[in-house]
């Protein structure tokens, strides 16, 4: 007697809290070892912008991995039926080179093509915006929950924005003042903290609006609506808050909200499992179930937190 | 490719039409291959406490809530029990094997066309193939005689109906909107409302137009996964059985609720008689399974097999101590049948519509539901988006439009560019129209039931305003060479009408029959009115309501004598 579930099991069974278990361990581990790597390059640039550079840089490029993947998948459901659909591929693309190439740049100089780069794709992913607003309003009805449900999601086009502008940050903080580091004439770290800021609570409005559709049939949907609008409020803490010796609060919660980020991915593809045909009918439920490469773009906001934390911590000016 | 062979070398050899499934204990698991769920089983001589005739909407959720109140429960239903991940085929053809087609026999000025687009013939009744519509009643409908000047008022108060609503809303997972436009206000719907398709976007834009208000179809399919059912995966075959389990059919909630909580669920049973003693109680029924003809105690009976087979049964379990037939001392069982106006008008956009994507009615107008002004008849109606599957539509260009050979194939090469809009309309309820037996027999040895139907002027007024408003719509959001389809009705109910008055009606509010106090009915039946939507919510909110008055009941000791009556003895 075959007792195979062809859809998938229950909706809060023995599978699913093993997996909240083993996820929770897992994010555990991986803000452990986060840990331990900002640690030691801490020790070894204590004075050096460069540091927050590059962590704003691979911060830039998780964003940008994120929106790659997210968009040609979504793009791909939506057979680029308008020639412009390619345009985020192209430049977060791009992003993710200039960003891996910058996390690998330890000079303390702009350099001119990333930089470049980064402005564009902060331009375009704000254009990208108001084309996709545009999408959401010229339904029937004109905005309503239909069409934020089901039309084009608002927050892609931002987080491409959103890296442009983390990654034209951490070229202006190579070029500064390394004792006074300063963006578009504000205080580094204090700007990336408040860009993080921002950036999470938009993402969380996002994921919000998405889990909301998906009526939160499994609790672990309210992760990514409750954790990282804290590291929002933490970051605008930083950005606008006094100078301290040390937020290890804020440190930690970013540090999860990182591995929350992560480890979403499993969960999304659990949501793919639950899907008519799950794994076996990957094509199509990969392109219906919940976007596996969206929640790493908490992480890339957090990481970019963690940068600009970094960045306020140890210069009181900064 | 893979998956189709897989699964066709893993289906079950046996012939759900031919031999019973539910027997030896267990029952099929209707949501994984081959797999099967224990159940509990009773004996003939053992008297349970509710033998239920059908287990549709109405049969199927009361032996949920009765089972789960404790007592023992023996469903029957002379349809099959599904698999639905097995037994469904995506083949318009192969599918009528769910719809009721035993004969009938239709006369009438407007005779019926029964089968597919009025009941069902399976476990879990007519809800394994309909279109999933969930709607609430307009409160005002349940006193229409005193309120709005038509029909009979009902035994129910809207606002005790509100809260079983609410509890159907839940145990199905309706995916609807956010705020409903019409109505008093009603909790969230716990699903949200499906992503709309082309075919909807027509009817809203056409609302839009026109300036009335539009919205999301409140659906029994959900939009987000629910236990061991996927989401909705919008291929549009759900008037043919839904071969993913999305659609929250009586056959995948209700009724493993049931069978959990300790009911019996005998497939392929049908009964033919309920048998009465000389204290004019009712005390089992005789239902025919396997080749034979059984007999099953009981210390009540509930008839729930919809509103031609529940009047059927009733008529023919005429004694000499009730030689008109049960339950039937107001002489109205049969009588009061109610259709609902399902008439459609269609048209040609320039754009790929493909109707056929998704759930057929994703998108809704309440507005003459609500209105009063403006009407030059009673009652109201609703409409809808409309999604047609190629044989259907075919032969609704055939039959109600006149359409053959190369005018037909041409009209069918424009059928990914066809939209609709069709009604759901409230007739009035006559006594004219009625179901009665004939002297033929079926394939039991049973009579074979007539159903007369004729429309009054009121219904008739209501299909031209309908008809008129809606091409009005279709014409306003961009539709050319509109056509009216004027033959169309669905759903059954009436025919069993609950009131105040044993004189006046067959059951009362507790859908319990004023003559015979352990004889239930709880279907379509029962309604006194129509009202202007699809009907399955309210008779699923109406079994909960059932079950819930005979707990309280048997609390008090008056399960077996109806209060009244004790205080007689
Ligand atoms: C194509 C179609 C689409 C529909 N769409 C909608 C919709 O979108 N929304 C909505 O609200 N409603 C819809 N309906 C109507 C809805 O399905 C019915 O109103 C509802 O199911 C009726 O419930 P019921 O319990 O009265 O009868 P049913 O659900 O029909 O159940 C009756 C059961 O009793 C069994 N039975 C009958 N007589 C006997 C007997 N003597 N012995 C044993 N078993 C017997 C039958 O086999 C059947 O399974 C639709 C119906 C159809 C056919
Ligand atoms: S469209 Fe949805 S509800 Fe209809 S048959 Fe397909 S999966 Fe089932």
């Amino acid at each position: 007697m075959s007792r195979e579930v062809v859809t998938s099991g229950k909706q809060i069974g023995e599978d699913q809290v093993g997996l909240g278990i083993i996820a929770a361990m897992a994010a555990l581990a991986l803000a452990a070892v986060l840990a331990r790597k900002q640690k030691y390059r801490r020790l070894a640039q204590s004075s050096g912008t460069v540091t927050a550079a590059r962590r704003l840089n691979r911060a830039a490029g998780t964003l940008a991995f994120s929106v790659l993947f997210d968009s040609a998948i979504e793009h791909y459901r939506g057979s680029f039926h308008n020639k412009a659909m390619y345009t985020p591929l192209v430049v977060s693309s791009l992003a993710l080179a200039v960003s891996a190439h910058g996390v690998n740049d330890e000079r303390s100089e702009m350099h001119r093509l990333r930089d470049a780069i980064y402005v564009a794709a902060a331009v375009i992913g704000a254009i990208g915006t108001g084309f996709h607003i545009y999408n959401v309003a010229k339904g029937p009805g004109g905005i309503n929950w239909q069409s934020v449900f089901y039309g084009a999601p608002l927050g892609a086009p931002a987080a491409i924005a959103l890296s442009g502008l983390l990654g034209a940050a951490a070229e202006r903080i190579r070029d500064s003042d390394p004792h006074r580091p300063r963006v578009f004439g504000l205080p580094a770290g204090r700007l990336a903290a408040a860009i993080a800021s921002l950036g999470l609570l938009g993402t969380t409005g996002e994921a919000s609006l998405l889990h909301f559709r998906g009526a939160f049939h499994n609790p672990f949907m309210f992760l990514p609506v409750t954790l990282p609008p804290v590291s929002a409020a933490l970051l605008a803490e930083t950005a606008l808050g006094k100078q301290h010796r040390s937020r290890w609060f804020t440190r930690w919660w970013l540090r999860l909200t990182t591995a929350m980020g992560f480890v979403g991915v499993c969960f999304h593809a659990y949501g793919v499992h639950r899907n008519m045909g799950g794994w076996r009918n990957w094509r199509q439920n990969v392109l219906n179930g919940p976007p596996l490469p969206a929640p790493p773009s908490f992480a890339g906001l957090a990481l970019a937190g963690l940068a600009a934390l970094t960045l306020v911590e140890d210069r009181p000016d900064a | 490719m893979r998956d189709g062979e897989a699964r066709e070398n893993r289906r079950p050899s046996d012939d759900p039409m031919r031999r019973p499934r539910a027997i030896h204990g267990r029952a099929p698991d209707v949501f994984r291959l081959g797999a099967w769920v224990p159940m509990r089983q009773f004996g003939e001589d053992e008297e349970v406490d509710f033998a239920i005739v059908g287990t549709g909407a109405g049969g199927g959720t009361l032996a949920c809530k009765l089972a789960e109140a404790g007592f023992s429960v023996v469903a029957f239903d002379a349809g099959p029990y599904w698999r639905p991940l097995e037994d469904f085929a995506s083949d318009e053809t192969a599918q009528s094997k769910l719809y009721w087609t035993d004969e009938r026999i239709v006369d009438g000025e407007n005779p019926l066309q029964l089968g597919s687009n009025n009941s069902g013939k399976s476990v879990g009744g007519s809800t394994v193939h309909f279109a999933m519509v969930s709607l609430r009643f307009r409160p005002e409908w349940f006193k229409s005689r005193t309120l709005l000047g038509y029909g009979a008022d009902w035994p129910l108060d809207w606002r005790e109906m509100w809260t079983y609503y609410e509890e159907v809303e839940q145990a199905l997972k309706i995916a609807g909107p956010i705020t409903y436009p019409w109505g008093p206000k009603r909790p969230r719907y716990p699903y949200r409302a499906h992503e709309l398709n082309a075919a909807a976007k027509v009817l809203a834009r056409g609302a839009e137009a026109l300036g009335i208000s539009w919205t999301e179809t409140p659906l029994a399919t959900i939009s987000a996964p629910r236990g061991a059912s996927p989401p909705c995966v919008y291929r549009g075959f759900c008037t043919l059985g839904c071969s993913t389990n999305a659609k929250q059919s009586v056959l995948i909630t209700w009724l493993p609720r049931a069978l959990h909580a300790g009911a019996e669920i005998r497939d392929l049973a049908m009964v033919g008689q309920i048998e009465t003693n000389g204290a004019d109680r009712v005390t089992g029924v005789h239902y025919h399974r396997d080749c034979e003809w059984h007999f099953q105690r009981a210390k009540n009976v509930v008839v729930a097999g919809y509103a031609i087979e529940t009047p059927r049964l009733l008529l023919m379990s005429a004694t000499s101590r009730f030689p008109d037939g049960l339950a039937n001392s107001s002489g109205l069982v049969g009588k009061n049948l109610m259709v609902q106006g399902n008439q459609a008008v269609w048209g040609i956009m320039d754009d790929e519509i493909r109707s056929y994507k998704g759930p057929p009615s994703l998108a809704i107008t309440e507005h003459w539901n609500y209105e009063d002004k403006g009407k030059d008849f009673h009652g109201g109606y609703a409409y809808m988006s409309q999604g047609p599957l190629p044989v259907l539509w075919a032969r609704t260009l055939a039959g109600s439009r006149g359409l053959w050979g190369e005018a037909l194939l041409n009209e069918m090469q424009r059928y990914n560019h066809s939209v609709g809009l069709k009604v759901v309309s409230e007739y009035m309820p006559q006594e004219r129209n009625r179901v009665t037996l004939t002297d033929e027999k079926d394939q039991y040895g049973l009579p074979i039931p007539r159903v007369t139907y004729s429309w009054c002027d009121n219904d008739k007024r209501m299909n031209r305003h309908a008809l008129a408003f809606m091409r009005r719509a279709l014409e306003a959001a961009g539709a050319r060479e509109i056509w009216d389809q004027e033959d169309d009705t669905c759903h059954l109910n009436g025919t069993a009408r609950m009131g105040f008055d044993p004189r006046t009606s067959v059951v009362d509010g507790d859908c319990r029959s004023w003559d015979i106090p352990n004889l239930w009915i709880c279907d379509g039946s029962v309604f006194p009115t129509v009202g202007g939507v699809n009907p399955s919510l309210t008779i699923q909110a109406i079994a909960c309501r059932t079950a819930d008055r005979i707990k309280a009941l048997a609390a008090r000791g008056d399960l077996e004598v109806r209060s009244k009556d004790r205080q007689l003895v």
